[in-house]
């Protein structure tokens, strides 16, 4: 199969390089699969899983908001966290889940806080999903 | 007269002595400290570039549409500037570089309001002493830098900008560029304008489509790389005020040092023109008696 350059980055550092077949993206308005010579393409990203094919096989990462930008040379994914799915320390996921839920129990928060927690919830829910929990 | 100087003498190497422990301790903090900020940066560098580098190419692209973030507005009546420096002195002139920058920048546009977020406990300070108009402020903000602090920030930016309550985003910080040198930077956020160095002709061939449309996409966008500049900047930021503060530290400590050797032998040759006047005195004494 033809590939082409992937580029994960994200605030903790490179994430992943490397020539693919294949990713697939969770965008904003749903999932979406790039292969080599893909058009020109921008999106942002929502809180999901990310499949990057490789010889063949997916292997899948747990991603959290980001931007991804496909140009002639390579494709290019910024995003806020990734993380690989066997590698997702399912503990602390489970443990950021449960503080989520606190929170989000408790009446007296703020709308901001709420979308902070809310948020959260959705990170640590898709990290147990990705991680096969 | 000897007796008194020698012992402030000996006073004064007291004190200096335990400045010297103070500034070396600090010293030794800012170092680890350091240590920990810049291994933050370089982890972060990567991304930064990356993002600087995907917008400049939107921002090149030709492109059928317009945002109001990447349009220059013809009259700039108010700027807001995001400002971010230490929570404590003692690190050289890392406070007041910045502080002095965003002056300079502000009588450029005499002209020009000035609205102010204001990023560490010193530029709180600073900024309601000389009373600017303060749309926020985060002291402590740096030490610990959370993601979701750094999306107030950037909201906050965006909403004055969206409302037409300010023109202009800018955001100052000191980056860093190694252990001994930093740099006071000014860089404007929003609009966008488009770094010099990345006029890249080639990606900027072609037309980009944007799912679902450029307007979402850049709705998405724009609160995140906001939220990411404003994070990176503190980062760097932070890097660069524990190095300041260890280098003026370090300095301190070296003037200290200096001090006491320069106090100890002054101290000595009291002392031995003392012990040489007693032993004068004493044979002198017993020369007259026998």
């Amino acid at each position: 199969m033809t590939t082409f350059n992937l580029e994960i980055i994200t605030p903790h550092g490179l994430f992943f390089q490397g020539e693919t077949e294949g990713v697939v993206v969770r965008t904003t308005v749903g999932d979406k699969g790039i292969l080599a010579r893909h058009e020109n393409y921008a999106a942002a990203l929502g809180t999901g899983k990310i499949r990057v094919m490789q010889d063949g096989e997916y292997r899948t990462a747990a991603l959290s908001s980001g931007i991804v930008k496909v140009d002639r040379e390579k494709t290019l994914i910024l995003a806020q966290s990734c993380e690989w799915g066997d590698e997702i320390n399912i503990e602390r996921a489970e443990k950021a889940r449960k503080a989520a839920e606190d929170r989000l129990s408790d009446s007296a928060l703020g709308a901001n806080e709420h979308a902070i927690a809310e948020f959260k919830l959705k990170r640590a829910l898709n990290r147990l999903e990705t991680a096969g929990r | 007269m000897a007796k008194g100087n020698m012992k402030s003498i000996k006073r004064r190497i007291k004190v200096v002595g335990s400045t010297l422990q103070i500034t070396k301790a600090m010293e030794m903090v800012a170092s680890s400290k350091l240590r920990r900020a810049k291994a933050q940066t370089e982890r972060m560098r990567p991304y930064f570039h990356a993002l600087d580098k995907l917008l400049s190419g939107i921002a090149t692209e030709k492109k059928d549409f317009a945002t109001i973030f990447t349009t220059k507005r013809k009259t700039v009546k108010n700027r807001l500037f995001i400002v971010i420096a230490g929570d404590r002195g003692l690190a050289g002139g890392y406070n007041s570089n910045i502080l002095k920058l965003v002056a300079a920048h502000k009588n450029n546009a005499p002209d020009t309001g000035t609205k102010i977020i204001a990023v560490g406990k010193t530029t709180v300070d600073y900024f309601k002493k000389n009373k600017y108009d303060i749309s926020a402020e985060f002291p402590h903000f740096c030490d610990d830098i959370k993601a979701s602090r750094c999306a107030d920030i950037a909201q906050i930016a965006i909403n004055q900008f969206r409302s037409g309550e300010v023109d202009e985003v800018w955001i100052f910080y000191t980056a860093f560029i190694s252990a001994l040198q930093q740099q006071t930077t000014a860089v404007q956020l929003l609009p966008f304008v488009v770094s010099e160095t990345e006029n890249s002709d080639e990606s900027a061939q072609g037309f980009t489509s944007y799912d679902p449309s450029p307007e979402a996409v850049f709705d998405r966008i724009i609160p995140k790389m906001l939220m990411s500049m404003i994070s990176c900047a503190c980062v760097e930021a932070y890097a660069s005020e524990q190095s300041a503060r260890r280098n003026a530290m370090e300095s301190a400590s070296d003037n200290a040092e200096e001090m006491i050797e320069s106090l100890s032998l002054q101290y000595n040759r009291l002392r031995q023109e003392k012990i040489t006047n007693e032993i004068n005195e004493i044979v002198g004494g017993a020369n007259a008696i026998s």
